[in-house]
């Protein structure tokens, strides 16, 4: 079954994954064993669905990766990145050069030769990104020591991997090699020789004038024209288009997405590109990692099963030892050094890479090739067991360092009110609450109104609320507070039952335009609702019976009065009509209103009218 | 332990220390409510026929608030002007107050010494709470006691904890 199509092997690829993950949750394992079991389920060895082009693929996928830091920058500001660079450089130099030097001593003392042990010390020092970002995510670990150090490793292992590219035509003695190397780097020729070094610095200022000044004007531009699948293409179409401008000029376009993602992360777009992005993400990660499944070659692992077994297991204890020395050294907990040993210990598809390019530079030969491939592949299987192992056997162990944890860095405050709609109502409870220091996350989906508002300093992002993906984004799963403030019902209507199907813990205040919509929302179990007739109607009464000569403080007590009478009745009709509602007509509506205008008059007399105790809030 | 309620009032607690320590003596204990007027009124709405038909519950009422200006906190002498009322001490008519007990705990910002005939204030804090004092005596309400904390913006955790032992003293009186 070798023939097959590309769309063919995809749809094989989804099958599996679809099939495997969810059976992979049962058991309790993480997604990424699921699919990575699933590769190797169809992969050539086992059921034989896959052929060579599962290679193929995998590069193909690699975009998955891409688009993974992509959304990592988008979560994080400039100046935050800023605030921890000297994590990043201080763990991930010690974590690279400590795991080189240990790998390549094990590997020299083998007999592989000083080149060779060279070149997989380069390649086995890497972590892998998508395994470990995806752990990161799925066990909402981004914001804890542990989980900000991994994040700071794979950033440095990334920016690493351009010089190190850079770096290994010139160990290759083949001058055909290094035009080889060079053939796919079009652009860089148009730059003289010596500029070359400094075509990093010169890319990572492009992409942050680009960033600036080309990129949000042109999502702005999108925007207005109020197409969703018009925002969804120019995301997919920014993502894209940087990494292949980055592998244009010969650099990473991981790094090239990442840095892309960091200078948006401060625009109004994040999380509508959040939410674009993350479904192709997702597919694209899991496409990868079936791949990686299926590409492992079992026939090599049969003919020397003690070497790549003992390399393997090697490899992931050297790494596991230095990262938990470094974990130790920054003063992390032993539950925290402990993640970062076994989280970051296996070897990552950077890996993949640098092999492949090693081997068309004739560095390594084509069995060594293999091996190495076969090893790497077989530390990114084991690293998922051993973090079942470390939550299974080790934090039972130091349970009680584990509440530590979950201590912010502040690295990322997350703000915990989400305000949806910010027209006339929305912007007034949201000044409010700016206005005493209470920060908040807004969603609005008028373009030109988000970028007054965020020149103005407010946290407002552009996009459809009632789109689940950008609440996600958004933050709604840690959220507390949802405040919803859009002026049509039905879409209010339609958030509330989201909310309260999905977070059932979240706090909901939302905005109701009249008692009709109060009965709706405080029968799907809302408490906090606020009709915007019924305040300012008050008010305006009350100054009418101080225009009638009633005393001012009087006529306050009178307002307040029939507030707490009139939200008492509208949640005991809600009660009343809660069984038989289905939607209410104009004759039933003014039924409800006689019967309101007649319980009046007995509720206000002076000992009858708060109703029942807990009804007069 | 008397069926008991807390009627507590600070206009300012988010920058008070010692009445945040003090109430801590009342959690956990049997049979005790403890209200806090300026979390349930915040617009001074009170609402005086629920406050009735709570009180009769009740057996003892402590009354806890700073001395604030040199009287109660305005929204304690609301709650008192809206819930007592004038009919309830008229003669033949019934007091659903009669025969309650009652505690004063309050805090004052200055020293002893200040609240004394020769001292600054030329008053004592006792004499400040008069009006109070006269309301419960009128309606039937023995004071069993009036406990005063002196200097409470400056007690550090030693006299704090002295303090907290005093009042979970008082409040075991019968």
């Amino acid at each position: 079954m070798t023939e097959n199509s590309i769309a063919m092997t995809i749809l094989i690829f989804l099958g599996v994954a679809i099939i495997m993950v969810p059976l992979g949750k049962k058991l309790g394992l993480s997604s990424v064993i699921g699919y990575l079991l699933g590769g190797i389920l169809i992969g050539p060895f086992c059921l034989q669905f896959t052929g060579r082009d599962a290679e193929d693929i995998m590069h193909a996928s690699e975009l998955g990766v891409i688009m993974l830091l992509f959304l990592v920058g988008l979560e994080l500001e400039p100046q935050k990145l800023w605030q921890i660079r000297k994590r990043i450089l201080g763990l991930g130099l010690s974590q690279m050069l400590l795991s080189i030097v240990g790998i390549f001593i094990v590997f020299y003392v083998a007999g592989f030769g000083l080149q060779k042990s060279f070149i997989i010390s380069l390649c086995f020092a890497m972590s892998s990104t998508a395994i470990v970002l995806q752990t990161l995510k799925e066990k909402n670990l981004f914001r804890t020591v542990s989980g900000e150090s991994s994040f700071s490793i794979l950033l440095f292992q990334d920016i690493a991997v351009i010089p190190i590219l850079a770096l290994l035509p010139f160990l290759s003695k083949s001058q055909k090699a290094i035009t080889q190397s060079d053939h796919e780097k079009v652009l860089l020729h148009f730059i003289p020789e010596w500029l070359q070094p400094f075509t990093v610095i010169g890319a990572v200022l492009a992409l942050i004038l680009l960033g600036r000044y080309i990129f949000i004007p042109f999502l702005r531009f999108v925007s207005r024209s109020g197409l969703n699948e018009l925002l969804t293409a120019a995301s997919l179409f920014l993502v894209i288009g940087v990494s292949e401008l980055m592998i244009s000029i010969g650099l990473s376009p991981a790094l090239g997405a990442f840095i892309a993602g960091v200078m948006l992360a401060n625009s109004e777009f994040r999380h509508e590109l959040e939410s674009n992005i993350d479904p192709f993400k997702g597919l694209l990660l899991a496409v990868f990692f079936v791949s990686v499944g299926a590409t492992i070659n079992f026939d090599i692992i049969a003919s020397k099963p003690g070497f790549i077994f003992s390399a393997a297991f090697i490899v992931l204890a050297i790494k596991a030892v230095v990262l938990f020395g470094i974990g130790k050294y920054y003063k992390m907990n032993n539950e925290q050094s402990f993640f970062l040993a076994f989280a970051l210990s296996q070897v990552g598809e950077f890996a993949f890479v640098l092999i492949n390019f090693s081997a068309s530079l004739y560095l390594i030969d084509y069995q060594a090739n293999s091996e190495l491939m076969a090893i790497v592949a077989i530390t990114m299987c084991i690293s998922p067991l051993l973090l079942i192992f470390k939550e299974k056997i080790l934090d039972k162990r130091f349970i009680k360092e584990k509440s530590e944890e979950n201590v912010e860095l502040g690295i990322i405050k997350q703000r915990k009110i989400i305000i949806v709609g910010f027209g006339y109502f929305g912007s007034t409870v949201g000044r409010l609450l700016k206005a005493n220091g209470i920060r908040s996350t807004v969603l609005d989906n008028d373009p030109d109104r988000v970028a007054l508002l965020r020149s103005n300093g407010f946290n407002v992002y552009y996009g459809d609320a009632t789109k689940p993906a950008l609440l996600r984004s958004a933050g709604i799963e840690d959220a507390e507070l949802l405040v919803i403030c859009l002026d049509d019902p039905e879409k209010n209507k339609f958030l509330v039952d989201y909310a309260k199907e999905n977070y059932p813990n979240i706090k909901i205040f939302v905005r109701a335009k009249n008692r009709l919509d109060a009965y709706e929302f405080l029968n799907k179990k809302v408490d906090n609702i606020y009709r915007e007739t019924l305040g300012t109607a008050v008010d305006m009464a009350v100054d009418i019976l101080k225009e009638n000569g009633m005393r001012k403080y009087t006529a306050r007590r009178m307002g307040k009065r029939f507030m707490i009478i009139d939200k008492a009745m509208t949640r005991r009709l809600a009660k009343e009509k809660a069984k038989n509602m289905i939607t209410f007509t104009l004759r039933e509506t003014l039924e409800r209103e006689a019967e309101l205008l007649a319980l009046d008059s007995i509720s206000f007399e002076e000992n009858h009218w708060s109703g029942d105790d807990d009804e007069d809030k | 332990m008397k069926k008991t309620l807390v009627l507590f009032a600070h206009p300012y607690f988010e920058h008070s220390t010692t009445n945040v320590r003090l109430l801590e003596c009342y959690e956990n204990m049997p049979n005790v409510t403890f209200r806090d007027l300026y979390e349930d009124y915040p617009d001074f709405h009170i609402q005086p026929f629920r406050e009735r038909k709570r009180i009769v519950e009740y057996e003892r009422i402590i009354f806890h608030f700073p001395i604030i200006w040199f009287g109660l906190p305005p929204l304690l002498k609301l709650w008192i002007d809206e819930v007592f009322d004038m009919r309830w001490i008229s003669e033949g008519q019934l007091n659903i107050l009669s025969g309650k007990d009652a505690l004063i705990i309050t805090s004052v910002g200055g020293s002893e010494g200040n609240y004394t005939k020769e001292g600054k204030y030329k008053t004592s804090a006792e004499e400040l709470l008069t009006g109070l004092r006269v309301s419960l005596d009128i309606n039937n309400i023995e004071l069993k006691k009036t406990h005063i904390i002196y200097n409470a913006d400056n007690l550090d955790e030693k006299q704090l904890d002295v303090f907290c032992e005093e009042l979970s003293e008082i409040l075991k009186i019968e």
